[in-house]
């Protein structure tokens, strides 16, 4: 019902004497307009937020000494290498004064801000970047003072965060500017080289040189959400190959899906983030206790065959229950930096019981929509390329890897193909039995050939008592041998693909007892064993020199 | 005098406001969310202005297009009710900036209550009386243990930003005392966005007993007596009453002069209440104090014969008090009930929807706060409380049978509400006070 019209309005007739108007006024300043989502916003609400939007939580770019303050432990900071003078090597007209006046305007010296201080209690040596600054391009100065701050990060062994924001080269130091490519690169080459820690962080915009140099040689590469990252700028792609680009193009999301960026994390989130990866690296091995599991396996008379359907079962855990339940704080990272995160294969760090380590899984999925996801299982190249990278990280820091191995087979495909199948599991078992830390596997399911072999050339290889461990499928081992596939069921029996078998053969070291039916309560159980299991060969392993691991290994399979 | 204000909230306090501007000559303007165009604070003002989409944080809590309705219909003010941003120190501000007149305290003074810790800290300065307590965020289980030992069991972990219950858990003991941090540590962080929770010793059966007090920008202050809000459900308010009837003339006085100390001590300008807990006939701690109107005023206004939403727009204005404490005096007993829509039988469930007849009672004593009308479709979005019924009676027992009296009269149909809930409960007191029975 309508009431407006009825009721009478106040037509100032009984208004006491006035007082003079008061006239409301928007100062300037007081509002910007979000460039996400154009909508008016308060400033101090954007600045109290870490400037995040907060109509579309969209982010507006940071000064370095803001994104400091989020990041370090207040009152922790100490700026090094102030005051270097740019150089003009061009005779470049202008550009004294237009250094001169950004000084001034920024309160910088130049584009980076470099030094010391903690992030919870890790010590730290940071570098990041000033957009307001020439947009951050990198010059003499900025090269230089990234370098002496990487430089004297591997003097004192500390972990280097670099948070990366630039247009690139800067244009008016020529070739100057090209050469800090190579020279922040070396630098950091030698302070990987010795063995120290170094997290790339990629804020919206980083491209070019920068990209082409610091920022993409992180152990660990971080993204803030929708950071514009690429070599080229969006703008000459189009323009050269005259095509509109996607959306999302070079994006950190576009980059995380195609393998050069571990993780993308929030800024709230950041510093406990940077936390918890800089603890993980700080902690040292820690003493476990000898432990043992019982690997009889009592004949329960099921055959081949039934194990194969058992291992196949869809409510069988699959790898992220092993990753929840045995480990804790574990970080995910993705992707092979060469062209894809295949998200069959999991990665990433966790403690196990208090010790860091590296975990890689093949994960199926639950449901018909994950298992797309996953791609049921099946790795791509590129998921082995992941593991690889993941097992590497884990050799440079000397943190013991933990696989889980749970495939019908690696991926059989067009794109696979095209992109080495072949090669990318080669190239794990090649790498895997020289990697200097001790690897530990665990079939939970189906050992599907060479793709469970490519994360499975193992110190020793365990496996749950009905899973599986084959040449092939037992359908393939019937068609190719008996040209029937049909006879899988023969097949099974003769392959000896059981964990009984295997055991027997040597080819597996020990056995995790199974329920006979998988609920919260047995797998609970399971994953109690599978960490026994684990406890007992790191403190085997823990005693071995590394000589002595990689000869074990060697001869583990030397065997065969 | 201030010639415009505007009403950033809706209901029947924003109807109440324009009640108010219209009686002291000031125009008023109405901000309504898209779902709101046909409330009845829209159509009353006399300009309305929309100001964005139904959700709350796109209209009644988007600063920026208020601010720009404001600027845009030439108020020089901002009237924000309760609730919404009432109390944010955040859009006290930036109408300090714009040369908006903010009808409360300063952003300042807001945000220094709005922060409990902080609160109790200008409190214990200031010699008002507190509750023992650990006013720091409390890190760990162990140490919340160590200090709830020194408190006395049983103890109350509270979010530091917290309100309306939410982040509140109860330890009886020790034993207890874990399950209770956690979770009122996780409920702090999901509703406000901090997980920062302090911790006190929890009295069992306290009276919630709040002070009301109006300061000038004169350094003018007086306490208008109390109002009773121990009747809650879930730590939500819906019975309120003045006043106390367990308080003495003398306990009065010294909870009103103790509130006026507070209101001093923060130089405190424009309505506010300070929350005590009364453990017994003598001991009271300061618990918080709330820098806007509350829904409860009209029991005061009652029983003082104060407006004061009026009051409140005068001090705005620059106006003095034009009374003084000793011109204080307590009349009779109010009672008011908040009528909710809401269903007491499914776990007081929102209930939405139209309103197909209504039937609202009037009389002596009897006030009705309200932004309902026949066919009225109230929207699913906002609080669900759509009427106040307010009552004045000489006595309690008066009061009480005018209220039971008034609740019986209530009809609303179309929608659930709590009406017989109320009545059952008033009954119930009523019975108790003429029995002389403990309530």
């Amino acid at each position: 019902m309508k009431l407006g019209a009825r009721f009478k309005k106040e037509d100032g007739r009984l208004e006491k004497a006035a007082r003079e108007t008061q006239s409301a006024e928007v100062p300037e300043g007081l509002f910007k307009k979000c460039n996400m989502c154009k909508a008016p916003v308060y400033v101090e609400e954007v600045k109290e937020n870490l400037y995040i939007c907060p109509k579309c939580h969209g982010y507006f770019r940071m000064s370095a000494y803001k994104r400091i303050a989020s990041v370090v432990e207040p009152g922790t900071f100490e700026r090094w290498d102030e005051g270097l003078k740019t150089s003009n090597p061009l005779n470049y007209k202008g550009y004294e004064d237009k250094i001169t006046a950004l000084q001034e305007k920024t309160g910088l010296d130049e584009a980076v801000v470099t030094g010391t201080g903690l992030i919870g209690a890790n010590k730290v040596v940071l570098a990041v970047c000033d957009g307001r600054f020439m947009m951050a391009s990198m010059g003499h100065v900025v090269g230089e003072k990234i370098t002496r701050a990487v430089e004297r990060a591997t003097e004192e062994k500390l972990p280097v965060i670099i948070f990366a924001c630039s247009g690139g080269a800067r244009m008016q130091e020529g070739i100057v500017s090209l050469m800090q490519m190579a020279k922040t690169s070396a630098a950091l080459k030698r302070h990987s080289d010795a063995g120290n820690l170094y997290i790339s962080v990629l804020t919206d915009p980083t491209t070019g040189g920068v990209t082409a140099s610091f920022a993409m040689l992180g152990d660990i590469i971080l993204a803030e959400p929708n950071a514009l990252i690429g070599f080229a700028g969006p703008r000459v792609i189009e323009q050269t190959i005259g095509q509109k680009l996607p959306k999302g193009f070079q994006r950190a999301e576009f980059l995380l899906d195609h393998g050069f960026v571990d993780a993308i994390v929030k800024r709230e989130e950041m510093h406990d983030t940077l936390k918890s990866i800089l603890d993980m690296h700080r902690v040292d091995a820690i003493d476990l206790e000898e432990q043992t599991v019982r690997c009889e396996v009592k004949d329960t008379g099921m055959s081949a065959w039934d194990k194969v359907l058992i291992s196949r079962k869809k409510d069988r855990p699959v790898g992220m229950d092993y990753i929840d339940n045995c480990f804790t704080d574990f970080i995910e990272f993705h992707g092979d930096r060469y062209f894809s995160d295949d998200h069959c294969i999991v990665g990433g760090i966790a403690y196990f019981k208090g010790m860091p380590v590296t975990v890689i899984a093949q994960c199926k999925g639950k449901t018909t929509k994950e298992n797309v996801f996953r791609n049921f299982g099946m790795p791509s190249p590129d998921g082995y390329r992941k593991a690889l990278r993941l097992m590497k990280q884990a050799e440079k820091f000397n943190r013991p890897v933990i696989c889980f191995v749970d495939t019908p087979g690696a991926f059989c495909g067009l794109e696979a193909e095209e992109r080495g199948q072949g090669e990318a599991i080669a190239r794990n078992l090649y790498e895997m039995s020289g990697l200097k830390v001790p690897v530990f596997s665990l079939i939970i399911g189906e050992g599907g050939s060479g793709g469970a072999l490519a994360m499975a050339v193992s110190d020793e290889v365990w496996m749950l008592e009905n899973s599986v461990y084959s040449i092939l499928s037992p359908e393939g081992y019937a068609s190719i041998l008996w040209k029937d596939s049909s006879l899988a069921k023969d097949a099974a029996r003769v392959m000896k693909m059981t964990a009984k078998d295997l055991y027997e053969m040597k080819v597996v070291d020990g056995i995790i007892k199974e329920p006979e039916k998988f609920n919260d309560d047995s797998f609970y159980k399971v994953a109690t064993q599978v960490k026994i299991a684990i406890e007992g060969f790191l403190y085997r392993q823990g005693k071995k020199s590394k000589e002595e691991l990689l000869e074990a290994r060697y001869e583990r399979f030397r065997k065969f | 005098m201030i010639h415009k204000i505007l009403i950033a909230n809706r209901g029947e306090i924003a109807v109440r406001i324009i009640r108010a501007c219209r009686e002291l000559g000031i125009q008023s303007v109405a901000v309504y969310s898209e779902a709101d165009k046909d409330a009845l604070h829209a159509q009353l003002a006399d300009e309305a202005v929309c100001i964005g989409p139904a959700a709350s944080k796109d209209s009644y809590l988007n600063m920026e297009n208020i601010i720009s309705a404001t600027i845009n219909t030439g108020a020089e003010a901002i009237h924000p009710g309760f609730g919404f941003l009432s109390e944010n120190q955040k859009f006290a501000k930036l109408c300090e900036e714009c040369n908006i007149t903010f009808i409360g305290p300063s952003s300042e003074i807001i945000r220094k209550m709005g922060n409990k810790t902080e609160a109790r800290n200008t409190m214990i300065e200031a010699g008002v009386t507190v509750i023992p307590g650990w006013n720091q965020d409390v890190e760990s289980v162990e140490e919340g243990k160590e200090i709830a030992a020194k408190l006395g069991y049983p103890v109350i972990v509270k979010a530091a930003l917290g309100g309306g219950g939410k982040g509140m858990r109860v330890a009886m003991n020790e034993e207890e005392f874990e399950n209770a941090y956690l979770t009122a540590r996780k409920e702090a962080g999901a509703a406000f966005g901090d997980d920062s929770v302090y911790m006190e010793h929890f009295i069992e059966h306290p009276r919630h007993v709040e002070v009301q007090i109006l300061a000038d920008s004169y350094g003018n202050v007086v306490h208008l007596g109390e109002r009773d809000c121990s009747i809650q459900r879930n730590h939500q308010k819906f019975i309120e009453e003045a006043p106390c009837k367990a308080i003495s003339e003398e306990l009065r006085k010294r909870m009103g002069e103790e509130a006026v100390k507070a209101a001093k001590a923060v130089g405190y300008e424009n309505a506010g209440t300070i929350e005590f807990l009364l453990e017994n006939e003598k001991d009271f701690y300061f618990m918080e104090m709330n820098t806007r109107i509350q829904v409860e005023h009209p029991v005061t206004e009652w029983i003082t014969g104060v407006d004061l939403i009026k009051e409140q727009i005068k001090i705005a204005s620059g106006e003095k008090l034009d009374f003084t404490q000793e011109e204080v005096k307590l009349e009779g007993h109010s009672i008011e009930c908040r009528i909710n829509a809401e269903n007491p039988e499914k776990n007081f469930r929102p209930s939405p929807g139209k309103i197909e007849n209504l039937y609202l009672p009037g009389g002596k004593g009897i006030r009705m706060d309200t932004a309902i009308y026949s066919g009225y479709e109230i929207p699913p979005y906002y609080d669900s409380m759509i009427a106040k019924l307010i009552v004045h009676g000489t006595t309690r027992e008066e009061a009480l049978r005018k209220m039971r009296s008034a609740l019986g009269e209530v009809i609303i149909e179309g929608i659930d509400t709590n009406v017989d809930y109320l009545y059952e409960m008033i009954s119930d007191m009523a019975e108790q006070e003429i029995l002389g029975g403990e309530s």
